[in-house]
């Protein structure tokens, strides 16, 4: 049955296949609820108990062991889309979201895909074509030269003469690449060749393709990111930016909105400039135009993601937009339905990347079992999470295991708030970057706002780590934890044993606590 | 019981007091040598995986669980975890001239052979895990005695990989 909002809907769909897994699937398929429709979950062995598997009206088997025969086979996923007649298709983000030949064949196979064309995701992901049509449009781009080079071609004496016209520090980018992988810079000739192979593999092991791109890496920059959201019917909006300049290798930790560093001036410019790069492609539904921000008010076109991004919560905390409602509604072919003078901006939102990794052994991947998970609540605080407490974190997938989003009227106190939430953040068995969240949240480069892309890898790790903690008074919890048995293993029931009657779950045991 | 926190060297080993209202500590050995205990009353807490911690006379609520040897702990909004191990039982690191995987995952690349000889801080193979790579560097200057494993294997976390003698 179709949900009421979509019955003025050209092109209606009532069951969403989400074809990815951990917080975005858990996002997605609690929004599909929210709209009144079913949701679908995939999963592959390694997530046959997960989170998205559960919050899912139905869940579906995608047999292999690699993620290729998983995940990544856009065959087996449309399969399994028409076998339990889902009618629309949702990707989420990384995996099939940037595959034009997958939302060619969803739409083929006569399902709605909630996404861009496929023509849009291919000019705009291959990163030649895209910064060549940001040329056309006007649209400023990174100063450079523009060189792809193929994958199994004689590639080292062609890459090096390029490198050398751009000029070091540059930046390899797997054409195909995005979220940090395939993606090294390179400071010296000598490095070029090992940073090569090595963005080259990463690359082809992550999205299957093992192309490279190459241009000069701008210091001192922030980066700065526009959400776009356009309609069938040529409406095209803006829902301002976001601030993403706290990376660490390319991998985005901290992201906020507004930018302490834009100006309305800069915003109006900037806003401008990504609707025009969207239009250019004939852009459909959500997506995100990167910039990089020098310190002179300049900014230059970075590359566009055609998919929902992993940081839209800020932009939703700010604009008070529901973007996977808006990006239902515009693949059901309805209007917009706002105007760019309607796009509010509301207090300040900040969200921190909760990773399993180790910030005391240069943020290695943590693995284990989560055996408590209690993430914090309250007022303006928001958990995007695809773990529960007692999931076993793996190495099967991306180490993030959750998005902390805190929402304050300022700045200074969404800070204040994401510390404080942060520090109520209870993640224990696995090793996480709460703690390192914290340090950054209260360093003085990040409260003053003027932290650029360069800020994590450049600054000393002492500066991010805090005072040591007393080991004698950790070693006396733990041993007195020992002693007075305070295991997990209670906690594991869901009810304790009544003791009075001596079972778990005993119907008259509230009745017995509510009259003694 | 002996005790180490997070990757210290350090071992511990605690009396425990029981008194009215809970648990303290009496004595409390680093290394063997005797050193002034902290000043905590821990009692339990009616939730569980809860704890009552009075530090220095000041009460907070503190999180623990235990995983496999380790007791985790949330305290004052930071996470820590403790080993213990069993009386006598070897070191953590059993042999300074041999470097484990850090994590689980596979060997793209070995970038030394035996034989050859390191400075510290080389690269000395290339780790993938979690779809990313991560380069495993030589602790210390010296000669590769040992390579276990080769390009396109699985290791295991905590797997001898390279052994270097000085």
């Amino acid at each position: 049955m179709l949900p009421e909002w979509m019955s003025e809907s050209p092109r209606p769909f009532a069951r969403v296949l989400v074809a990815n897994r951990g917080e975005i699937a858990v996002r997605v398929l609690q929004a599909a609820r929210e709209a009144g429709m079913g949701g679908v979950a995939v999963f592959s062995d390694a997530d046959a108990n997960s989170l998205h598997v559960e919050v899912a009206d139905e869940a579906v088997h995608l047999s292999g062991d690699t993620l290729d025969q998983t995940y990544l086979d856009g065959d087996a996923i449309i399969e399994a889309a028409r076998g339990c007649g889902a009618d629309a298709i949702h990707p989420g983000y990384g995996f099939l979201s940037e595959r034009a030949d997958f939302a060619r064949a969803v739409e083929a196979a006569g399902l709605v895909w909630i996404g861009p064309p496929g023509e849009a995701i291919e000019t705009m992901g291959d990163k030649v074509s895209a910064r060549l049509l940001m040329i056309d449009s006007g649209v400023p781009v990174i100063p450079g030269e523009e060189l792809a080079v193929e994958e199994d071609a004689d590639h080292l004496g062609v890459l090096a003469s390029a490198a050398a016209r751009v000029g070091y520090p540059l930046l390899l980018k797997a054409s195909a690449g995005g979220g940090g992988k395939g993606m090294r810079s390179v400071s010296e000739p000598r490095a070029l060749r090992t940073e090569y192979e090595a963005a080259s593999r990463e690359a082809s092991a992550a999205f299957g393709v093992g192309t490279i791109y190459i241009e000069r890496l701008l210091t001192g920059a922030r980066h700065v990111e526009i959400q776009v959201m356009c309609d069938q019917h040529g409406g095209a909006i803006h829902l301002n930016e976001r601030d993403c300049s706290i990376q660490r290798r390319y991998q985005k930790v901290i992201e906020e909105a507004p930018s302490p560093a834009v100006s309305p001036e800069i915003r109006l410019a900037m806003g401008e400039a990504a609707v025009t790069a969207a239009r250019s492609v004939g852009y459909v539904g959500a997506g995100t135009v990167e910039f990089l921000l020098s310190g002179n008010g300049q900014f230059h076109f970075l590359e566009m993601n055609t998919r929902l991004q992993v940081e839209h919560p800020v932009t939703e905390m700010t604009t008070g937009i529901d973007m996977v409602q808006k990006q239902f509604e515009i693949a059901a072919g309805l209007p917009l339905g706002i105007d760019q003078t309607e796009v509010k901006q509301s207090g300040h939102a900040i969200e921190a990347r909760i990773y399993a990794e180790d910030p005391g052994r240069g943020f290695l991947p943590s693995i284990g079992r989560l055996v408590t998970w209690q993430a914090p609540v309250g007022p303006g605080i928001r958990v995007d999470s695809g773990v529960r407490q007692g999931d076993e974190v793996t190495i099967d997938f991306d180490p993030m295991l959750a998005k902390l989003i805190v929402h304050a009227p300022d700045r200074h106190a969404a800070i204040r708030r994401l510390d404080t939430a942060l520090a109520d953040f209870v993640a224990l068995g696995v090793q996480t970057n709460i703690g390192f969240l914290r340090r950054l949240a209260t360093h003085h480069s990040f409260q003053s706002g003027s932290a650029d892309t360069g800020f994590l890898d450049q600054t000393p790790t002492e500066e991010l780590s805090g005072p040591e903690p007393d080991e004698g008074t950790l070693i006396a919890i733990a041993a007195a934890a020992q002693r007075l048995g305070v295991d997990r293993s209670r906690a594991d029931f869901t009810e304790a044993v009544d003791e009075y009657t001596g079972h778990a779950g005993d119907p008259f045991r509230t009745l017995r606590r509510t009259f003694p | 019981m002996e005790w180490s926190v997070a990757d210290g060297a350090s071992r511990y080993r605690a009396t425990l007091e029981e008194q009215e209202g809970g648990v303290s500590i009496s004595t409390l050995t680093r290394d063997g040598l005797e050193i002034a205990p902290p000043d905590v009353l821990v009692s339990t807490d009616d939730k569980a995986g809860r704890l009552l911690v009075e530090l220095d006379g000041r009460p907070r609520l503190v999180h623990a669980a235990k995983s496999g040897d380790s007791w985790w702990i949330h305290l004052d909004g930071h996470s820590h975890v403790v080993h213990f191990h069993e009386q006598g039982s070897a070191g953590l690191s059993t042999n300074a001239g041999s470097l484990t995987a850090p994590m689980p995952g596979t060997i793209l690349e070995m970038l030394v052979k035996q034989g050859q000889r390191v400075r510290e801080g080389q690269a000395l193979l290339v780790m993938e895990a979690m779809k990313m790579e991560h380069r495993i560097q030589a602790p210390k200057a010296g000669e590769v005695t040992k390579v276990h494993y080769e390009q396109g294997q699985r290791v295991d976390m905590g797997s001898v990989l390279i052994e270097i003698g000085d």
